[in-house]
Formats: structure tokens, C-alpha cells, sequence
């Protein structure tokens, strides 16, 4: 199933059980947005960070310990 | 000559020294913003009273009674912050931001409030609840965002700096489509109090946008609360790497900025290292999907059901969307931060600062904010974003250059990254390419910018 079609059922379907309402020209704003990002998502999701050892509250303004 | 045409720090210093009345430069300025923009929109509100009182009350700091612009993300004591749209999903209300008491503290003016691509979403700022800003070196052109309106109104001259914020490149996009300099601190060591995100954004900071590197060091040393002092970037460490965001580019745009490496490495006696960043193109969603998912703060679901009806349609679909983001993509996305930071620890003892190229084209035009890449047609945000994120989701400082014209007269930018807390040597970097390059692209002005004979006939 393309991305798209994923979408036609993904968003829908996530907004309701949200509770959240969309009009036509949002709707298809999020179609775009979601073919945009969510096969780069799943890209994120796949990469192996199983060796990444967390940061345990990180101070972003310095190099990590 | 008028003041206003001289550096930031010309400006102070003449102030100091007794030759420049503030009072009359503060007019000056008004007097400017009046005659120059409505071409460019920079400016949204201005408020000759506030200023006034600012001005009568103003410390005799190293900013004394000089005028700046601060972008539409800082609430000041007599105005909300509107983030260039129709309103926010969190509450805002007139105070004290940490960049307006920085300013204050300096002894600055601010003389007005400068436009900003709405909610801080896009690289272009061809989008805002004023209308959009527009580019002083083409109008027609957009100026970058989301800080647009700080660095229009530099590049236009209608201030000598301006306080802007960066989340994801949304200084250093800016600067580039201007002909600017623009600096974005290293997380948490510039002014950040009253942003609305403040208590939570792992990614954001504010950030001086000024023609040159020596403005920026004075007024990000405002920002900072302490002195950004020069220092020598000696046998500079050049890190470039092979991956799009320095070979995917515009061909005029990749020449620009290789000379501008070879520059600076002459300047500097220094060397330039290829080194390997894998997995950049990860790292900017990671960080795109962090500040969207720190942007949902007070989103509920019946709050995003009674959204500004003049919130644009295109925001009001990506604000709906994040709410759908699945949560294991932001998990992801911290397991990579802390991944790309320790990568870049090790990276940062083999090079100084890493180089490429600002964005990967010049300012695309308002209308289709499109850029041709060797790769193909991308709109503008995405093709930008991928040389910005890391800086923003790794904390690092990073600064944009301007470092040559196209042959359509439009500024190309380079830049620099450094490892956590050396903006100076950002700064010092910069300068040092300043003078490679004979201070050429610092010191060109745009078309918007005002000219001897308009000056004297002022």
C-alpha cells in the first residue's frame, strides 16, 4: 500500500480518535505533510540505535558526557 | 554621512565619544523605517514613544542609545509577542524577554519590531500574518526565515543589528538570503527568558543578525551577558565533509564556497580535513520532529479545534498533523541527538569548525519559494533545512557568512560550525575571512540600502 493511500486511512482515522476536526484544505495539507515526512519517519524508526547509549539529562550546551 | 550608515559598533562608539546624538539617531532611524519599508515589510510596529522612554532611561552601556530591531518571538514590556500569526497556541502577554533586558541593560533602543515568518515555520518568511517581509537586495526575492524582518531591515540599513531567534536555521537562513551575518549560540548561552517555548525547547535561542562578525560579537555579547572576546583563529582546522548539504548545491553557490574555504584556510595558515558525518540527512528530521513536538506545548485537542480562522491554512494543517507524530519517532529522534552529539565530540578534536554552504541556493523568489538543485526542484524549506538542523539538535553554535553575489546580484553565504561554547572562534573565523576577502561581501550593500547622495539629501 503507497504512502498515500496509507494516509487516505492514517490521518482520518488518527484525527477522530483525537478528537481533533479538519477541513478539506487541512486535510490535504496533512496528506502532503505525510507523504513528505512519514517515509522518511519509518527511515528514523528502522535506524539501529539499540548502541546508543542515552544521555541521562544532557546539557545541550556542552559536549556530551 | 548619517550615523545610521555606520557599524553597529561605529555607532556606539560615536555615541560615546559625544559626536552622535542618540536622540537624533533614534529619529534618524524612524525617519528611515518610515521612508524604507513599506518596499520591504521589515518592519511591523513601531513605537516612538517606548523607544523614547528607553532611550532617556538608557544605561551608558556598550550599546548606549544605539537602535535595533527585535524580532516578533520577544514580548517586550509594552507588547505580546505575535510570532507573525494570527495567534498562538500558547497564551503571551507583554514582559520583559530575556533580549529585551539584555538590550536594556546595554544601554540599547529598540525602535522597532521586525517581521518573522508565522509561527517560526518556513526558511523564506514569504508567509505572515503582516504579509511577507521582502528581500532588500530584490524585493521580489524572499528574505529567509524565520527571521525575516530583523535581517531585512539590517540589510535594508534601516538599523545596524537586530535580535532574531534560531530553531532551526532561522537566523542563519536570513543572513544568507541578505548578505548578513548572523549568529546562532550555542543553546543556552544567549538571552532566552519570555520566549513562549523557553521552558521547554531543547533547540532554540536568540541570536544578533549585523552586517559583519565584529557587530555580531558586540551584540551577541549583549545577548550572552558577557564579553565574546576576539581571540586568533590561527591554524584553522577546516572540516568539510562529502554528503549533499556541501555537493547537492547550486553550481555558483558550491564555487563561492569553496573559494571561501580556501580563503579562510590561507588567511588562517590553517588546513582543510575531509571528514565523515554519517546520517546527517536523520539528524535533521530528528530535530524537524523534536521542535515540532516541543511546538505542540498547550495543543489539546479542543484547543486545536478553535484555531485563528487567519492562521493559514498550510500552518493550520502542519500544527493538526504533529499531533499525529507517533511517539516512538520522538524517542528515535533523542537516541539520535545524543548519537550526532557524540559524533561530533570526536569530529571536534580533529577539526575546529566544520564548513558548507548556508543554504544550497540563493533566495528563491516569494511567489514559488522553489530552489534547482543538481538533484532536482525542492521547495526552499526543504532544501535548506538539512544544512541547518544539526547545530540546532546537537546544541552546537553555528554562524553564516556572507561570502559572494550570484549573477543575479543575490548574496551567497558559507558556514561555519563549531564545538560547544566557541562561538568566539565562530566569530574569529569569520573575521578572518572578512579579511581574506578584503571585507568585500560585509561591505556590499544591497539596492534597498541607502546611498551618499540619499543621505546627504535626507
Amino acid at each position: 500500500m503507497e504512502v498515500s493511500e496509507r494516509a487516505e486511512e492514517f490521518i482520518p482515522a488518527g484525527l477522530a480518535s483525537l478528537g481533533i476536526e479538519a477541513d478539506e484544505v487541512e486535510l490535504a495539507v496533512m496528506n502532503a505533510a505525510h507523504g513528505m515526512f512519514w517515509p522518511a519517519i519509518l527511515d528514523l524508526l528502522s535506524l539501529d540505535t539499540s548502541g546508543v547509549e542515552p544521555e541521562r539529562q544532557p546539557d545541550l550546551s556542552k559536549a556530551p558526557r | 554621512m548619517s550615523a545610521l550608515d555606520l557599524s553597529l559598533r561605529e555607532q556606539a562608539a560615536a555615541i560615546a565619544r559625544g559626536d552622535t546624538d542618540p536622540a537624533e539617531l533614534l529619529d534618524e532611524a524612524l525617519a528611515r523605517i518610515e521612508q524604507r519599508n513599506p518596499a520591504i515589510n521589515a518592519v511591523v510596529e513601531t513605537f516612538p514613544e517606548r523607544s523614547g522612554e528607553m532611550l532617556a532611561a538608557a544605561p551608558k552601556g556598550p550599546l548606549h542609545g544605539v537602535p535595533l530591531v527585535v524580532k516578533d518571538e520577544w514580548p517586550l514590556p509594552w507588547r505580546a509577542q505575535r510570532f507573525g500569526a494570527a495567534e498562538l497556541l500558547a497564551p503571551t502577554a507583554p514582559a520583559e524577554s530575556g533580549p529585551y533586558r539584555a538590550l536594556r541593560d546595554a544601554g540599547a533602543t529598540i525602535v522597532g519590531v521586525g517581521n518573522m515568518h508565522e509561527l517560526g515555520a518556513g526558511s523564506t518568511g514569504n508567509t505572515s500574518v503582516y504579509g511577507p517581509a521582502r528581500n532588500p537586495w530584490n524585493t521580489e526575492r524572499c528574505p529567509g526565515g524565520s527571521s525575516s524582518g530583523p535581517a531585512a531591515a539590517v540589510a535594508a540599513r534601516l538599523v545596524a543589528g537586530a535580535v532574531g531567534a534560531d530553531g532551526l536555521g532561522s537566523v542563519r537562513f536570513p543572513a544568507a538570503y541578505c548578505g548578513l551575518t548572523g549568529l546562532k549560540p550555542t543553546f543556552g548561552r544567549s538571552a532566552m527568558a519570555g520566549h513562549h517555548m523557553a521552558a521547554i525547547t531543547s533547540l532554540i535561542v536568540s541570536g544578533p543578525l549585523c552586517a559583519d562578525a565584529a557587530d555580531c560579537r558586540l551584540l551577541g555579547s549583549a545577548l550572552f551577558d558577557e564579553s565574546l572576546a576576539a581571540g586568533d583563529a590561527s591554524g584553522l582546522r577546516i572540516g568539510v565533509i562529502r554528503d549533499p548539504v556541501s555537493e547537492d548545491v547550486d553550481p555558483e553557490v558550491r564555487k563561492a564556497c569553496e573559494a571561501a574555504i580556501e580563503d579562510l584556510r590561507g588567511e588562517t595558515g590553517g588546513e582543510v580535513r575531509e571528514v565523515s558525518l554519517p546520517d546527517l540527512p536523520v539528524a535533521t528530521l530528528a530535530a524537524i520532529l523534536l521542535i515540532n513536538a516541543e511546538s505542540l506545548n498547550g495543543a489539546t485537542p479542543e484547543r486545536l479545534n478553535r484555531l485563528h480562522p487567519e492562521i493559514s491554512p498550510i500552518a493550520r494543517g502542519f500544527i493538526k498533523y504533529r499531533a499525529l507524530l507517533p511517539a516512538a519517532a520522538i524517542v528515535q529522534s533523542a537516541r539520535i541527538r545524543t548519537m550526532m552529539r557524540r559524533r561530533l565530540a570526536a569530529l571536534f578534536a580533529d577539526v575546529d569548525v566544520l564548513a558548507w554552504p548556508t543554504v544550497p541556493a540563493v533566495a528563491p523568489p516569494l511567489e514559488s519559494p522553489m530552489v534547482e538543485l543538481p538533484s532536482g526542484t525542492h521547495t526552499a524549506d526543504q532544501a535548506n533545512v538539512r544544512g541547518a538542523a544539526l547545530a540546532n539538535l546537537t546544541g552546537i553554535p553555528s554562524i553564516s557568512v556572507p561570502v559572494g553575489l550570484s549573477s543575479e546580484q543575490l548574496p551567497i553565504a558559507l558556514q561555519l560550525g563549531a564545538a560547544w561554547g566557541r562561538d568566539e572562534l565562530l566569530l574569529d573565523a569569520a573575521e578572518a575571512l572578512e579579511r581574506a576577502n578584503g571585507r568585500r561581501w560585509v561591505e556590499a550593500l544591497s539596492p534597498l540600502a541607502p546611498t551618499e547622495t540619499e543621505t546627504a539629501g535626507a
